[in-house]
């Protein structure tokens, strides 16, 4: 229990981000909620029409569950990339002897690229017509009839809009990833290894369980991160060809900005507000009963 | 989230707009306001190249009228990329803060702030500083809407034509289309010889939507597409299914270049002009790149262009094809004052013959064109073109379809030319998306 003046002096500091944090972040989630309840296009007068939007969303708009399963699908990808590679590569760091501080900097490089100039990069890369770098590297090393537009593929388009964004923050995962694995006590690793422990039985029985604080932290930014995706499709594809790279956040802008109706797109912004929540209480539940198990 | 970035964006925007003036007459069809000229800053928010010729002419006419009225400034916000100045103009017109002159084509979101009387009548506008008469009719009526008023007025006009590469089309062993109907069949002859038939700046999606214009202007005339915005007319009718399978035929013979969604403007011209595709379309604004000594010597004697050809039976002539005034500028009803009347009064006399000096088309045709000293023959037989030209043009979708048939429309289209839905899906979805998204807004 602190004392009163500490507890006041907390409050005092406490309170500025909280106001910030509620005019910033609670306030527009609340007015999408109340927007969501209307049909509104900016310039008309706005109809209240209670429910039919999420009626609407749920039931008969197939461009929504189209964009739901493939932000589904681009999650999985960057989390696959980001948080797989991460903790790969932080973890042959650990063994490394030479050239960390050199691996660390090179990997962490695309996260302090700008966007925009990824998505540009990325668009030459898989360019067809000039033949850009994934081409020309697959013609070379024999795989020439691997080699196709990919971003015009629908088979391909969402997987080649996925991958910019986890080689991007790979290096940032690895780097929190990587600082968590120095904190594990040489003793106890030494102490398994006098006991015959092989290195993966190490990894599994020490390291990990070790950093699983983090892992979860990191988890939970990299799905928020991934679940929130926008920037790169929308510069590299539009969601297209078709719907094929369309992720919810790419649908709902379009909505709003470009079909200007922005009761649906309101209604789309709660979706992902919720689903958001869901996945984070999802992890949440599911790694505290790993750890408890 | 992104909501909250846009809206911070929006915010900002509307911050930055809010300088504007308030007040003045609301009611739309009041040309003439009466009072004192009081100079003051305007703002111009405009979708156009930042340094092309209507920005430029119009900065140094607004340079000239602030000499005689000292405080008078116009600030020309700009914002070429059309689908984010579309975002931004309709942000700012959810927000009440348009400026006072504005960029629009004439969709069906403007008309519905026109129908709001937010839009100054530019018909009784022109024809209160008496040169309406100049403007040619059919600068005037790419601006109507389709009840045939008009409210923006033109700063260009524009003829678009299908480039080709006369040598390539020779190796091929085919011949300039006589017919929209040959062209799937030119493209299979080029594939054969190794050519990209046609190159195509997919990323911009409107190049794509100018051909599913075509089939149906020559088929059923201008109307068909005023119908079928509306829910009139559909995708399953004679002229929908024509230009449905005509481009299910382009894209089963590989006339696009590969990969052509995700290319963009640059890429697609540098391929024409590299002389790895045989035809490009594109209208008169590239006559500096594609008719003058700037185009790749390599190429430059075998360049040719051919207008929109015709079909068996076609409704339209060889004469009538896409001839767009751009986007037009609209008159902002809540803020038009003495000031701003005597300013386009002043700009208007004065920009067409800055306009043609610079080698443009004008949208009047009380000046003539010059043509800059590096010309090619091309760039001469070009502006002729637009002295005869029929009573009917054809317009491009994107102006005429609510934006989230717009939207979808943009998408199938990129699908049914790849091949990945069939012709019967597309009719479908398309259908389908007209009958739900038309009625909202052309109730």
């Amino acid at each position: 229990m602190l004392p009163n003046r500490s507890r006041l002096s907390v409050l005092v500091f406490l309170l500025p981000p909280l106001l910030l944090y509620g005019i910033a972040v609670l306030f527009p989630i609340m007015q999408s909620l109340f927007l969501s309840f209307f049909s509104w296009n900016g310039i008309s007068d706005m109809e209240f029409v209670g429910l039919e939007n999420y009626v609407r969303m749920l039931t008969a708009d197939d461009i929504f569950w189209r964009s739901f399963f493939n932000a589904l699908g681009y999650l999985a990808i960057c989390l696959v990339l980001q948080l797989g590679g991460a903790l790969l590569v932080a973890s042959l760091l650990t063994s490394m002897r030479r050239g960390r501080e050199l691996i660390k900097t090179l990997y962490l490089l695309p996260a302090v690229i700008s966007t925009v100039a990824i998505a540009f990069l990325f668009v030459r890369i898989y360019s067809i017509e000039p033949v850009g770098l994934l081409n020309q590297l697959l013609h070379w090393i024999g795989l020439g009839a691997l080699e196709r537009p990919w971003l015009s593929d629908i088979n391909t388009v969402l997987a080649a809009v996925s991958a910019p964004e986890g080689w991007r923050f790979t290096g940032l995962y690895m780097l929190i990833i990587y600082a968590a694995l120095l904190s594990v006590p040489q003793e106890l690793e030494e102490a398994a290894r006098l006991d015959g422990a092989s290195r993966w039985q190490l990894f599994t029985k020490i390291r990990f369980p070790h950093i699983m604080p983090v892992w979860i932290t990191t988890t939970i930014m990299a799905t928020t991160y991934g679940l929130r995706g926008f920037d790169i499709p929308y510069l590299m594809t539009n969601g297209g060809p078709g719907q094929s790279s369309e992720l919810l956040t790419t649908y709902m802008y379009k909505t709003a900005f470009t079909s200007t109706d922005f009761g649906y797109a309101s209604t789309i912004a709660v979706f992902i507000v919720i689903e958001c929540l869901v996945a984070v209480g999802l992890i949440l539940f599911m790694l505290k009963r790993k750890a408890d198990a | 989230m992104k909501k909250l970035f846009t809206a911070a964006v929006a915010a900002a925007a509307a911050i930055a707009l809010a300088g504007c003036g308030s007040g003045g007459t609301t009611d739309p069809s009041n040309v003439s306001p009466t009072g004192e000229v009081k100079p003051r800053e305007i703002s111009w928010l405009l979708s156009r190249p930042a340094d092309g010729a209507v920005i430029n002419i119009m900065k140094k006419l607004a340079d000239d009228y602030a000499k005689d009225h000292p405080g008078f400034a116009l600030n020309l916000i700009t914002t070429p990329d059309r689908p984010s100045y579309i975002q931004k103009l309709e942000t700012l017109a959810a927000a009440n803060k348009l400026p006072e002159l504005f960029d629009t084509d004439a969709t069906p979101f403007a008309q519905q702030l026109a129908k709001q009387g937010k839009m100054v009548d530019a018909e009784k506008l022109l024809k209160s500083l008496d040169v309406y008469d100049d403007y040619r009719p059919s600068a005037l009526d790419y601006q109507r809407f389709d009840d045939g008023s008009l409210h923006m007025i033109p700063f260009q006009f524009e003829l678009e034509f299908i480039w080709y590469n006369k040598a390539l089309l020779q190796k091929a062993g085919v011949s300039a289309p006589k017919s929209l109907d040959d062209i799937p069949a030119m493209c299979t002859a080029l594939r054969d010889a190794g050519i990209t038939p046609i190159a195509i700046d997919g990323q911009d999606q409107w190049p794509l939507e100018r051909y599913v214009a075509y089939q149906p202007f020559r088929e059923a005339g201008p109307e068909f597409i005023q119908k079928l915005k509306k829910g009139e007319a559909k995708f399953t009718d004679p002229a929908g299914q024509k230009t449905v399978e005509w481009l299910a035929a382009l894209g089963k013979a590989k006339c696009f270049q590969d990969g052509f969604s995700s290319q963009g403007y640059s890429d697609a011209q540098n391929q024409f002009t590299s002389g790895q595709a045989a035809m490009y379309n594109i209208g008169t604004w590239e006559l500096p790149s594609l008719a003058t000594d700037k185009l790749n010597p390599d190429v430059r004697d075998d360049i040719d262009f051919f207008t929109l050809p015709t079909t068996e039976g076609s409704v339209t002539k060889a004469n009538e094809f896409v001839s767009p005034s751009g986007i037009g500028m609209a008159v902002n009803a809540k803020t038009y004052d003495p000031l701003v009347s005597d300013f386009l009064k002043f700009a208007l006399a004065k920009y067409p013959a800055e306009y043609a000096a610079t080698g443009a088309l004008s949208p009047t045709t009380n000046v003539e064109t010059a043509v800059p000293a590096n010309a090619t023959p091309l760039y001469k037989k070009a502006l002729e073109m637009a002295n005869d030209l029929g009573d009917k043009q054809a317009m491009p979708w994107d102006t005429q379809l609510d934006p989230t048939t717009n939207g979808r429309l943009q998408q199938e289209l990129v699908l049914l030319v790849q091949g990945n839905i069939t012709p019967e899906q597309f009719t479908t979805t398309m259908d389908s998306t007209i009958a739900q998204n038309a009625p909202k807004f052309f109730k």
